[in-house]
């Protein structure tokens, strides 16, 4: 990362001026998901100015002893100065970043209550995040799926390929499942370099091998992040007519009176939810509740915001590969 | 109120079914998607609180509806009230059909018929219109419709009942499929004259086997028609009867001959041992001569050959002992008398010459068994004596004869006499001629280059009638060598009965007077033709003789029911078996078994014969009733109310009345007018409801 300023010991502090964040419905409205991660972008670059914290870039990690053969550039005069012995100053941006965005595109995720579906959100914040990392200068991959893997596009960073990739995350919905597992799998077989991987998904499906499938990819040094994209309706199940409900996914059917079917809902899917966060906290995974009528600077800013703490405590390699 | 089938008031229960439903929230149909059902249990359905009933008139309209069919269902009446639909119930027609057929003789079974019908009387309304018919061989009316509508109420049982006692069962057989027709013609002519109603025959019958259905096979049953079998069950079950076999018949009856009779029992017959003998009138209960055993067991006959006691004088009749019913236990018996046949013959034949014509007529009439037949042959030249040509029966002529036979012969055919003309030669052919009055006739020898046969016979002639069947029609093997060409020109009125294949005449038939001249233009003799040697030379002769000597005056064996013709003869009396003689102006039907004479004063001459009962009338096991509605008519169950407990008899009676009053149709159109109201109701709440509910997000 070499363009961003940083400030990375900076508080959690959200673009709070909600006049400068975009009401998702009006962000969706745009047709194009180019035009619509640019317009996060720019909005989130704006807030970025404004605020205390100017950037997380350019990054002083450790001094390591001289070593024959090292750049002198990079030799800290000051401490020679101090202490007559010589010092290499190590900074953590001096590799780019390689980020591969795992996004859900099963039938759960056509769904929403607010005049847009999960999958368009979805996609826009993986948008937004490649056009984000693209104007970084990083490297943007993307893996879609549903019960299998759909597409794999390997992290580039050339101005074609985030086309391409825009192109394969406006793909509509499909598949009878969510499969947590094949994408993971598949990602660790063909990522060997470290990077970042962030999966964007509504997580509604079983969580049994959630939690060996993200270590295995902790473990081959990839730093995850996880997107939780939730409908609204999902959240507190707020709906009102009694109706038969059909599984998007299934089409499994049931009559359900949601006034009477709430309490349950509420608690099981609470229970779900916080069995994924506690999967996440104990590898070391970040994730993110985000609601789909929740603006996506916000949710970009929340994962910037966390990125940048963590970078702080937790420094993966040797080098420090992972931005 | 009462009600007919008060079960379905059950079917009330049924309004709990709104009242739940009304309770229970209501299921949407609509289908609402979402992303996961994984977290959610299917809510049961939820019972509001009584007090949030909701469309409370809707539920009230079901649940009218749901009563009115319950009631309507339980068929209501209101007892000892009269019917309130005007057109329920409209008066019925029916038609008694009683049985007097013989069989109707058994012991019991004519006074069980004359209940039922009181107790067919006794169910009929005041506005239903009776007949009654009794039936045999053919259906009369004792009381018609006329005759029922004419009569005062209060007095229309007594007439039918009236008309029922002075008839009784006759002789007859049962001819039920005729009778059947009768009185459903009776319905139908009877129909339209007034508005329609149910329309039904009630046969009182003891439907035995024997009746006879036939008539019904080709007729289409007049719709709305309904049959009522009435059965009579006889008391003894046991009935055989006797027959003649009709060979017997034409047997003389001497010591050595057998008279031969089918003993038939029934099939639902108890016994199967009987007794078979000769009686006569004066005998009670025994035989005369030894009887004969005869086993038949129920359903079969047998044949028994009962030999004639040598004193056979005065026997009339063939008895059966051993059975229960009696009415068709005699079977009358006269032996066939003979008529005296004198037939001459005008030729020169040696009587015992085979290759002669009179050789083979002497042999061919003599085994004819109603005529003994005495053949007088005469030269031609003899004289005849005066009057023998009248009252022989055939005169044969195969020469030339003196004028004096002809005038003779003349005569005799003027009055009525068959002259038989076989000319030898083609000389004896003038004969003809003035036999004819003076006719110049004259006939040449036919070449016949092979052989001639005889082709366009007309069959329809009694001489060739009995050859009409196709099995007896072939007379291709006879051939002629010889024959006379006869003009029939020459021959006034001649007619020809058969012709040789090249077209002449073979056989001619030429009336003179009363009677008729018939000429054979080749002689049936060997040096001829092939006639007298083939199988057609006899009947053919005694067909001659029988239209010569013409018909009998009446049949050896009659059975009751059939028509006498007036027998030709002037003062013909017929006296049966019960009485004085009656004078036969016409037809008579014959009513009785038993032994009829008939006596013609001119020409004097008396015949007896035998009157037997329908051999059918002895099969009298019941008829089943799916034999008449395989034959089309549409039998109802009959109803018997003495049969039927209190109870019963009063299920009937409300059933009646339910059917007069007919409520239940009241109902039913009042549930019907509801449910569309609740319909039409239902079907605003609705769209009210659509237009006030708020449009639910879509996904």
């Amino acid at each position: 990362m070499t363009a961003a300023p940083a400030a990375p010991s900076a508080p959690a502090a959200a673009p709070t001026r909600s006049a400068s964040l975009i009401d998702p419905q009006a962000l969706m409205s745009i047709r194009s998901l180019e035009l619509r991660a640019r317009a996060v972008v720019h909005g989130l670059w704006n807030g970025l100015h404004r605020s205390p914290y100017h950037g997380f870039s350019v990054e002083f990690t450790e001094y390591r002893a001289y070593t024959a053969g090292d750049d002198l550039r990079h030799l800290d005069w000051r401490v020679f100065a101090r202490s007559d012995r010589y010092f290499i100053k190590k900074y953590e941006d001096e590799t780019n970043l390689r980020c591969h965005l795992l996004v859900d595109q099963s039938r759960s995720m056509d769904y929403g209550t607010r005049g847009f579906t999960k999958a368009n959100y979805a996609a826009t914040l993986a948008a937004t995040l490649a056009y984000f990392l693209h104007l970084q200068g990083d490297a943007v991959g993307l893996l879609t799926f549903a019960e299998e893997v759909r597409d794999f596009l390997p992290a580039r960073n050339r101005r074609s390929h985030l086309r391409q990739l825009m192109l394969a995350l406006e793909k509509p919905a499909a598949g009878r499942a969510t499969n947590l597992a094949a994408p993971m799998e598949r990602i660790t077989a063909l990522v060997r370099k470290r990077g970042l991987v962030a999966l964007v998904s509504d997580f509604l499906a079983p969580l049994d091998r959630l939690e060996r499938d993200l270590s295995a990819l902790a473990a081959c040094g990839h730093e995850v992040v996880a997107f939780q994209v939730l409908d609204p309706a999902e959240l507190n199940f707020g709906l009102e007519q009694p109706a038969m409900f059909e599984d998007v996914e299934s089409g499994r059917t049931l009559y359900l009176d949601p006034a009477a079917a709430r309490a349950g809902y509420v608690k099981k899917f609470e229970a779900h939810c916080a069995a994924l966060r506690a999967t996440c906290r104990k590898l070391g995974v970040g994730y993110h509740l985000v609601s789909a009528d929740q603006p996506l600077e916000v949710a970009l800013f929340e994962f910037l915001q966390e990125r940048m703490r963590r970078g702080r405590q937790f420094r993966p390699g040797a080098r420090g590969g992972a931005a | 109120m009462n009600f007919l089938t008060p079960l379905f008031l059950i079917g009330g229960l049924a309004l709990a079914g709104p009242l739940i439903f009304h309770l229970i929230r209501r299921t949407t149909r609509e289908r609402t998607v979402f992303s996961s059902l994984m977290f959610l249990l299917p809510t049961p359905p939820r019972l509001s609180k009584r007090s949030k009933l909701e469309h409370l008139l809707l539920l009230a309209l079901r649940c009218l509806a749901l009563a009115l069919l319950a009631l309507g269902f339980a068929r209501p009446f209101l007892k000892n009230n009269p019917p309130l639909d005007p057109t329920a119930a409209p008066p019925k027609r029916t038609v008694i059909l009683v049985d007097t057929s013989a069989s109707m003789r058994r012991a019991g079974a004519w006074d069980a018929a004359r209940e039922r019908v009181d107790a067919v009387l006794r169910r009929a309304a005041p506005t239903d219109e009776v007949a009654l018919y009794a039936f045999d061989r053919a259906a009369t009316a004792l009381v018609s419709f006329e005759e029922w509508g004419r009569a005062a109420p209060g007095g229309r049982a007594a007439l039918v009942t009236g008309r029922l006692a002075s008839a009784a069962p006759s002789w007859h057989g049962t001819h039920l499929g005729t009778a059947l027709i009768a009185a459903a013609e009776a319905l139908a002519e009877s129909d339209g004259k007034r508005a329609p109603g149910p329309r039904q025959i009630i046969l009182v019958s003891d439907l035995q086997a024997g009746s006879r259905l036939d008539a019904l096979q080709a007729y289409e049953w007049p719709k709305g028609v309904a049959l009522t079998v009435e059965a009579i069950t006889a008391r003894r079950s046991t009935n055989a009867g006797l027959q003649l076999v009709a060979e017997a018949l034409d047997a003389p009856r001497t010591a050595e001959t057998v008279v031969r009779v089918r003993v038939t029992n029934s099939a639902d017959a108890q016994r199967e041992q009987f007794q078979v003998g000769w009686a006569r009138a004066e005998t009670k209960d025994g035989f005369v001569g030894k009887p004969l055993d005869a086993y038949v067991p129920p359903g079969q006959s047998r044949i028994v050959a009962l030999p004639v006691p040598k004193d056979a004088a005065g026997l009339d009749r063939i008895v059966l002992r051993g059975d229960d019913e009696d009415f068709d236990n005699t079977v009358y018996v006269v032996p066939p008398v003979p008529q005296k046949a004198t037939v001459l013959w005008f030729g020169a034949d040696a009587p015992e010459d085979a290759r002669q014509p009179l050789f083979f007529v002497r042999r061919a009439l003599a085994s004819v068994p109603r005529f003994v037949v005495r053949v007088d042959a005469l030269a031609p030249a003899a004289p005849l004596a005066p009057g023998a040509a009248r009252e022989a029966a055939v005169v044969f002529v195969a020469e030339a004869l003196p004028e004096t036979t002809v005038a003779e012969l003349r005569a005799a055919a003027l009055a009525g006499k068959t002259i038989v003309f076989a000319p030898k030669t083609a000389a004896a052919v003038a004969t003809l001629g003035a036999v004819l009055g003076g006719a110049a006739v004259g006939a040449t020898e036919a070449k016949v280059a092979n052989y001639a046969m005889f082709a366009d016979i007309d069959f329809q002639h009694p001489l060739f009638a009995p050859f009409a069947d196709p099995k007896f029609s072939d007379f291709t093997k006879i051939r002629f060598w010889k024959y006379r060409k006869l003009d029939a020109a020459q021959l006034p009125g001649a007619r020809a009965l058969a012709k040789f294949d090249n077209g002449d005449p073979a056989l001619l038939e030429v009336p003179l007077g009363a009677g008729r001249v018939l000429v054979f233009a080749g002689g049936w003799q060997p040096e001829d033709s092939q006639l007298a040697v083939s199988s057609k030379f006899v009947p053919l002769m005694q067909s001659l003789l029988e239209i010569a000597a013409g018909a009998a005056l009446a049949p050896a064996q009659a059975f009751v029911g059939d028509e006498l013709p007036k027998p030709a003869g002037e003062g013909a009396t017929l006296r049966g078996p019960l009485g004085a003689p009656v004078a036969m102006t016409a037809a008579v039907a014959l009513a009785q078994p038993g032994i009829h004479e008939l006596t013609v004063a001119v020409p004097a001459s008396t015949t007896r014969f035998a009157v037997n009962l329908d051999p059918n009338e002895s099969r009298t096991a019941p008829l089943g009733v799916d034999e008449l509605e395989r034959l089309g008519l549409p039998v109802m169950a009959p109803v018997d109310p003495k049969a039927l407990p209190a109870a019963a008899v009063e299920l009937l009676q409300a059933a009646d009345a339910e059917n007069r009053q007919k409520l239940w149709r009241w109902l039913l159109v009042a549930a019907l007018g509801v449910l569309l109201i609740e319909s039409i109701f239902a079907g605003w709440t609705a769209r009210r409801q659509i237009v006030t509910t708020p449009e639910t997000p879509s996904p």
